[in-house]
């Protein structure tokens, strides 16, 4: 079996999988990146969230023969050191109760960020109703995304 | 007889294994450690480096447990918390009770760890004390340094002579006006690694030569595999093996992937069980008809009231529900050398290492479990039931590579335990403004996932039923005449503990209809109950009821979210509240409305705003409480969304969209004010937020309509 190309995190890994594979499972256990979370399979609960090239997928959803070629995001790409703004702001509000989903969250909410930097709470809601958090983080998360809009009006 | 905490603290029933704390950064105590490190106790390790290490012996699965038992700890022992780092214990000898349950982690540790903190601080002092020549009471602590005047020494720096004095029995515990620590906002000591994704969670256990496999189980009890037909399974690449044993047939693969896809391609024809299999419609209509039952009484107080006055009565019905945690049930198990080694996401290890021992006939000192963060709980991970499943594998394949079990999201919804359904059937009578009369009897059927009752359960059978029915026999009132009585209707799948174990669909049910009983006496939700509060504290069964503290948080409440105004136009309020096990008070005032138009998905009005007050003793960490009232609410709303319904002895939902949860566009904005505590004790917060959620809601929504919302879930619509 040929090597399928993605990339993950700015580096390119070369991935021997079935081409059916979800990305989720290449990551996980090809790759070792366990930050992005198995939570439902089917593309209902979001916890499998990553970037690709900014947008939000589904990586239980992406078979890797659709992710050849494609650049991703994980949470473990989003910096090197925690100071992406939205962990920054997640920290800062305390959102994270189990925290299993969160990875999912934050990512989501960059690209909402991405593609609206300052959100209503309708913006919001479109975009994280998508997600699952069974502790019920949500209005944590809420205003995390809000602190982070707020944290690049700033720099700007 | 066993109780409810009994059944919760069942894992402290272990024997020794290693006593091996291992950090979540993966570092190991080794024997070698122990000469270089102050180690006073199990719970205080600090080294010369004064990087200090506090064992955490409760399993964090959300609630904050991690950072709140660290704090406390750290309070005692005037720690530097930027110098603190966490041991997650393992059960043995010296770790016999980390059971995480029945939100009792903080009050069941509060002494303990004050004594093991203050313990450390006091051999610190005297170390200093005697490197000064100086008295141990001239000296104070702050920030993990001894002072004595302009002298300053780190506890590092005091690790060796400490180590050589005497563990003191009875150390001076600091008085609580003097806490720094406990009763601050503290953000979790976890957070930095869940948002970079370093966190581990039990299914990101990787361990050298690990296999993957995905289970078949039997789609209902009873059943077994009659033939396999595993050939297309077994060509998918990357299938090591298909495996039949006692829970079904395994698919053993190098990866998750080919081990689902294995799955997939399997072929069963299953046994048919004994009997048609379990279904819910004809165990509703056994509920219905167990109402004429007379049941066991559970609390009687008064005589029956004269005849007169107004009468109400109302049937409340409460669904089976799933708990449906994001994380789904998973373990990693290895047999090797007639010793097993579990990794799990669980909240009862010592359980674990009982059952796992139990069924593979070995010694529980040869069962080695290291217990994982928890992808959420909600009492679903008490049940060992999916840590012994991955052993039974492991020993099957007769490998000594570690394998671990996945659960799929539909495997997690159907083949665990289930929150029990059940029936409130209610009974009141008001005279002018005053109730005197209230009946509330449960239908419902017991947990069993340690058997069915058993007669040396049953012989105090008052208490056994109480138990089975708080929320219900513990009403808080002070009404003339009471009784309150349990029917036992059995179900023959796996019941057992949910968030707020057996409480809420009681607390449902009582908190509904007291407001019906306030309507028919023409009376204001809030005066009613308070006109029924006195300032007594009334033993109920083995729980001590504190009227006047449910008095305070409900006068809070009613100040907070503006009772005696009206609400802002087109919103509607409801009250309720609870005494949770006797221990945490808590009041929600509720705004909703009902606008036309709702996503059918989504529940048929909007929640926009909860005030919660609250009084749990001792506040140990304010945001935490916060979170955990914001998540009770979340779990409250969800309560009224999702219901599991059976049909030939199998659930027939199986993910987030025919068993619902609420979302992000649900959750209204919480505000949270804590009653400052008197006592000297905590109590437990994780649970106590869920049950009086949704009767605040139904009775906003009778504000709202007329309707009362007798049975859970709501019909959603689509």
């Amino acid at each position: 079996m040929a090597p399928t190309i993605v990339v993950v995190n700015r580096r390119r890994r070369a991935v021997t999988a079935d081409a059916d594979t979800p990305l989720l499972w290449v990551l996980r256990d090809e790759l070792g990146l366990t930050g992005t979370k198995y939570g439902c399979g089917v593309g209902i609960c979001g916890a499998c969230t990553v970037l690709e090239d900014g947008r939000a997928v589904r990586s239980c959803q992406v078979p890797l023969s659709e992710a050849a070629g494609k650049s991703f995001t994980t949470i473990e790409g989003l910096s090197s050191d925690g100071s992406h703004r939205c962990q920054k702001a997640w920290i800062e509000e305390d959102v994270a109760q189990c925290g299993y989903c969160q990875a999912g969250m934050i990512l989501s909410a960059c690209a909402l960020l991405e593609e609206k930097p300052e959100p209503s709470d309708a913006d919001i809601d479109e975009v994280m109703d998508r997600q699952v958090c069974r502790c019920g983080s949500y209005a944590r998360i809420r205003k995390a995304i809000h602190r982070a809009a707020r944290a690049a009006r700033a720099a700007r | 007889m066993q109780t409810r905490r009994d059944f919760l603290r069942a894992s402290a029933v272990a024997g020794g294994a290693l006593v091996v704390g291992v950090g979540l950064d993966g570092r190991v105590f080794a024997a070698a450690d122990k000469a270089r490190v102050f180690g006073p106790n199990v719970w205080v390790r600090i080294e010369p480096s004064g990087k200090t290490f506090l064992t955490i012996g409760k399993q964090e699965m959300g609630q904050g447990v991690r950072t709140s038992l660290a704090m406390i700890l750290a309070e005692e022992l005037d720690a530097d918390w930027t110098q603190v780092n966490l041991v997650q214990a393992s059960p043995g000898p010296e770790f016999k009770d980390l059971g995480t349950g029945g939100s009792w982690s903080v009050g069941g540790s509060w002494k303990k760890l004050r004594l093991a903190g203050a313990a450390a601080r006091e051999m610190l002092v005297a170390a200093a004390a005697a490197r000064w020549g100086v008295a141990a009471d001239g000296c104070r602590t702050e920030n993990g340094t001894v002072v004595n005047g302009a002298r300053k020494l780190r506890y590092g720096e005091l690790v060796a002579a400490a180590a050589k004095l005497p563990v003191p029995a009875t150390p001076k515990l600091k008085a609580l006006a003097d806490f720094r620590l406990v009763g601050a906002r503290t953000k979790r000591l976890d957070g930095p690694r869940i948002v970079d994704g370093t966190a581990r969670y039990g299914i990101d256990v990787k361990v050298p030569g690990l296999l993957y496999a995905s289970i078949e189980r039997p789609p209902a009890a009873g059943a077994s595999a009659a033939s396999v037909e595993d050939a297309a399974a077994r060509a998918v690449a990357g299938v090591k093996g298909v495996v039949a044993f006692e829970r079904g047939v395994a698919v053993v693969a190098s990866g998750t992937w080919a081990a689902l896809k294995g799955r997939n391609a399997l072929k069963i024809s299953w046994s048919s069980p004994s009997d048609r299999g379990f279904d819910s419609d004809e165990h509703w209509q056994k509920l219905e008809s167990g109402v004429a039952e007379p049941g066991v009484v559970t609390r009687k107080v008064g005589a029956a009231p004269a005849a007169g006055g107004k009468v109400v009565s109302a049937r409340y019905y409460y669904p089976f529900a799933a708990h449906a945690p994001v994380e789904p049930m998973n373990c990693v198990a290895q047999v090797k050398d007639g010793r097993c080694r579990i990794w799990v996401p669980t909240q009862a290890p010592n359980s674990v290492q009982r059952h796992v021992a139990e069924a593979l006939g070995i010694a529980p000192e040869a069962v080695e479990v290291t217990p994982q963060l928890v992808g959420g709980g909600f009492g679903r991970r008490l049940n060992a039931d999916y840590a012994v499943e991955a052993a039974q594998l492991a020993r099957k394949l007769g490998a000594p590579a570690p394998v671990q079990v996945l659960w799929t999201r539909p495997d997690d919804m159907r083949h665990g335990h289930f929150q029990a359904a059940s029936i409130h059937d209610m009974w009141g009578a008001v005279d002018g403004k005053r109730a005197v009369g209230w009946r509330h009897k449960k239908v419902s059927s017991p947990h069993n996932l340690s058997g069915p009752p058993t007669a040396e359960d049953l012989a105090d059978p008052v208490a056994y039923w109480q138990d089975s029915s708080w929320g219900a026999y513990d009403v808080p009132y002070a009404f003339p005449s009471i009784e309150t009585s349990y029917v036992r209707v059995d179900a023959p799948i796996p019941i057992g503990p949910w968030r707020a174990v057996f409480s809420p669909s009681s607390t449902f049910a009582r908190e509904s209809f007291v407001d019906e009983l306030a309507h028919a006496a023409g009376a204001d939700p809030l005066a009613f109950r308070l006109a029924h509060l006195d300032d007594q504290t009334v033993k109920i069964g083995s729980l001590n009821v504190d009227r006047r503290r449910l008095r305070r948080v409900l006068e809070l409440v009613a100040e907070k979210a503006g009772w005696a105004t009206p609400p802002p136009p087109g919103r509607f309020r409801g009250l309720a509240c609870n005494v949770y096990d006797g221990e945490t008070h808590v009041a929600y005032v509720v705004e909703v409305s009902v606008p036309p138009g709702r996503p059918p998905d989504q529940l048929p009005f909007i929640v926009h705003r909860v005030v919660c007050a609250l009084d749990c003793g001792v506040i140990i960490n304010p945001l935490g409480i916060e979170q955990q009232v914001d998540s009770g609410v979340v779990w409250g709303l969800s309560n009224m969304k999702g219901e599991i319904t059976f049909k030939d002895g199998r659930a027939e939902q199986g993910t987030y969209k025919d068993f619902p949860v609420a979302r992000m566009s649900e959750a209204p904005v919480v505000e949270v004010h804590l009653v400052p505590s008197h006592g000297e004790q905590p109590f437990g917060i994780g649970e106590p937020t869920v049950p009086p959620l949704a009767p605040a809601v139904a009775n906003a929504l009778f504000a709202a309509t007329g309707r009362r919302l007798r049975r859970l879930p709501i019909r959603l619509s689509g």
